[in-house]
């Protein structure tokens, strides 16, 4: 009962992101009340669930991507023999995020060709930065008597790591990670200007036509999207939030 | 049991320890005292080289302590120190199972040393077992501390200030605790501390350390009596010497077999200290007082004269 509730709003975020999806086409009315002049009102290139499906695929795809490579740096950085790249990895990552996606795009699509390879790229770097600088804020924000206990008691470095670190800094790390699948929800719109056909292509398409209606219904897609995903991380059991 | 030769420790230019030489025999408390920054946790610390000594030799049980893996070395002395820093995120049992587990015990044997560790430490395990560090009070959690350091019966304990972070009476209640806990497991014990009545209280070995030299050492008694410098005077208390020896002596050294007289009112038992007696008769007005034993029967009698160590009574 307990468990259930606790699920409530991320699962009524999710289920509106799938009545919009799917039913989309019977809004037909609606949208036709803002695009009046339009001969087509509904987005019909593609159909919205191939659409959320391809933009939720590039989006994990990054976000994987972007946390083994930040949370791995950040933890090397912070061990005893990476102490010496603690300062060009933080910088590394806010490079990263300094550098609009836009620019990524322009700048990779000549190597890597059109289409969702390149976007991959942009938004990996993009959400880069706040899982480097929360993995390293909550790892460097574990009380340094615990740490000087885990030595002392004769716990290996990995040990400590696992059992100690991670478990400790998990709250932040996982607020990095929401905070970075978050805004790369969003970013990935711009990969429909690179031939990545996601939730961005209604919008693009919107644009170049002069059509309202698609841009309303992309951005309406993506920020339902946004907000179940958001909605899901806040609810996530956290071993180390005590 | 351990034995320093020659210990010195560098940070940079800087050097924490200077060339100290100490030895602390098996089943003795040896404490450390001195004022911040003369180099006592740096010493402690390079027991179980959580920092690595410059020069010298460090000997646990006549082995160079280079000669076993660091985390080998650390299994075998049990730690404790002022900030507890306690799992925040286990539980009271999981945190003292820490070093049994580390040591691959089987899970029933470390269920059971838990239950005997909580009992011996006085934590009731239905109420304590199952809590987190955080609702714990400070004394609760130092003694939590104090549980998992003993935990996989090291024959060597390491404390850095445990209880310097408590209130007065958490404090002297756990320093009376560590006793008794001592006086039944003989371990060997280095502790640090700034606090020289805790040092005086505690100590079967008393070293006094100064810009990271070892100063004096010896029995608190020795110390007392004969303070080797100005410093280790000033640091003994000065003028409050005379007491502090005084709580180092029990009233029984210096009572007299009952006499003739009548049996002063005022009572103090015989294992009390001669700051306690002293204390009694200020506050009672009595020259005289009748010593007790454990059963409250008189055995013998204590004045003033006699208390304040002139020659004879008469």
């Amino acid at each position: 009962m307990i468990e259930w509730r606790r699920w409530a709003v991320p699962l009524g975020w999710l289920a509106l992101l799938l009545a919009a999806t799917l039913g989309m086409g019977q809004l037909d009315g609606l949208f036709r009340w803002i695009e009046a002049d339009s001969r087509q009102v509904i987005y019909a290139r593609a159909d919205f669930l191939t659409l959320l499906g391809r933009h939720l695929l590039v989006v994990s795809v990054a976000a994987v991507l972007a946390i083994l490579v930040g949370v791995g740096a950040a933890i090397a950085a912070t061990r005893a023999w990476g102490r010496d790249f603690l300062p060009l990895v933080s910088q590394l990552a806010s490079i990263g995020q300094t550098f609009p996606p836009v620019a990524v795009l322009a700048l990779a699509v000549p190597v890597l060709g059109f289409g969702t390879l390149p976007i991959i790229v942009a938004l990996f770097l993009y959400g880069l930065l706040p899982i480097v600088r929360n993995t390293l804020a909550g790892l460097e924000g574990i009380d340094p008597g615990v740490m000087e206990a885990a030595r002392g008691m004769g716990m290996s470095g990995g040990q400590i790591l696992h059992q100690v670190e991670l478990p400790l800094a998990a709250p932040v790390i996982l607020a990095g990670i929401r905070t970075s699948v978050t805004i790369n929800i969003a970013t990935a719109a711009i990969g429909a200007t690179v031939g990545a056909s996601n939730l961005g292509d209604p919008i693009i398409s919107g644009i170049v036509n002069g059509n309202t209606a698609y841009v309303v219904q992309g951005a309406l897609m993506i920020g339902l999207l946004a907000i179940s995903v958001d909605s899901l991380f806040s609810r996530l059991p956290l071993t180390g939030s005590r | 049991m351990i034995d320093l030769i020659h210990v010195t420790k560098r940070f940079g230019a800087a050097t924490a320890v200077d060339d100290i030489s100490l030895s602390v025999a098996r089943g003795e408390l040896c404490v450390l005292v001195g004022t911040s920054g003369c180099g006592k946790s740096t010493t402690l610390r390079m027991i179980n080289r959580l920092i690595e000594h410059s020069e010298g030799e460090i000997h646990i049980e006549g082995q160079q302590i280079r000669a076993f893996r660091q985390e080998t070395l650390r299994r075998r002395m049990g730690y404790a120190i002022q900030s507890t820093g306690l799992f925040p995120h286990w539980t009271v049992a999981r945190n003292i199972g820490l070093v049994p587990r580390l040591l691959k015990w089987p899970a029933a044997k470390i269920q059971a040393r838990v239950e005997e560790l909580m009992a011996l430490l006085g934590l009731a395990m239905e109420e304590f077992a199952g809590k987190y560090p955080h609702q714990l009070s400070g004394g609760q959690a130092q003694r939590v501390g104090v549980a998992r350091a003993l935990a996989a019966d090291p024959d060597i304990l390491l404390m850095d200030e445990p209880f310097g972070a408590l209130d007065p009476i958490t404090r002297e209640s756990l320093q009376e605790e560590l006793r008794e806990l001592q006086a039944r497991l003989h371990k060997t014990i280095v502790f640090v501390t700034h606090d020289m009545d805790e040092a005086l209280r505690l100590a079967d070995h008393l070293v006094v350390m100064h810009q990271g030299r070892i100063v004096q050492q010896g029995r608190p008694l020795e110390l007392l009596r004969e303070p080797a410098d100005g410093f280790v005077e000033s640091l003994l208390g000065g003028e409050d010497r005379g007491l502090k020896e005084a709580a180092l002596l029990p009233v029984s050294q210096r009572m007299l077999p009952l006499g003739p007289r009548r049996l002063a009112r005022e009572r103090i038992g015989q294992q009390a200290s001669l700051r306690e007696a002293l204390s009694v008769m200020l506050w009672r007005h009595s020259e005289r007082l009748t010593v007790v034993d454990d059963d409250d029967m008189p055995v013998g009698e204590l004045s003033l004269r006699r208390l304040v160590g002139a020659r004879s009574d008469d």
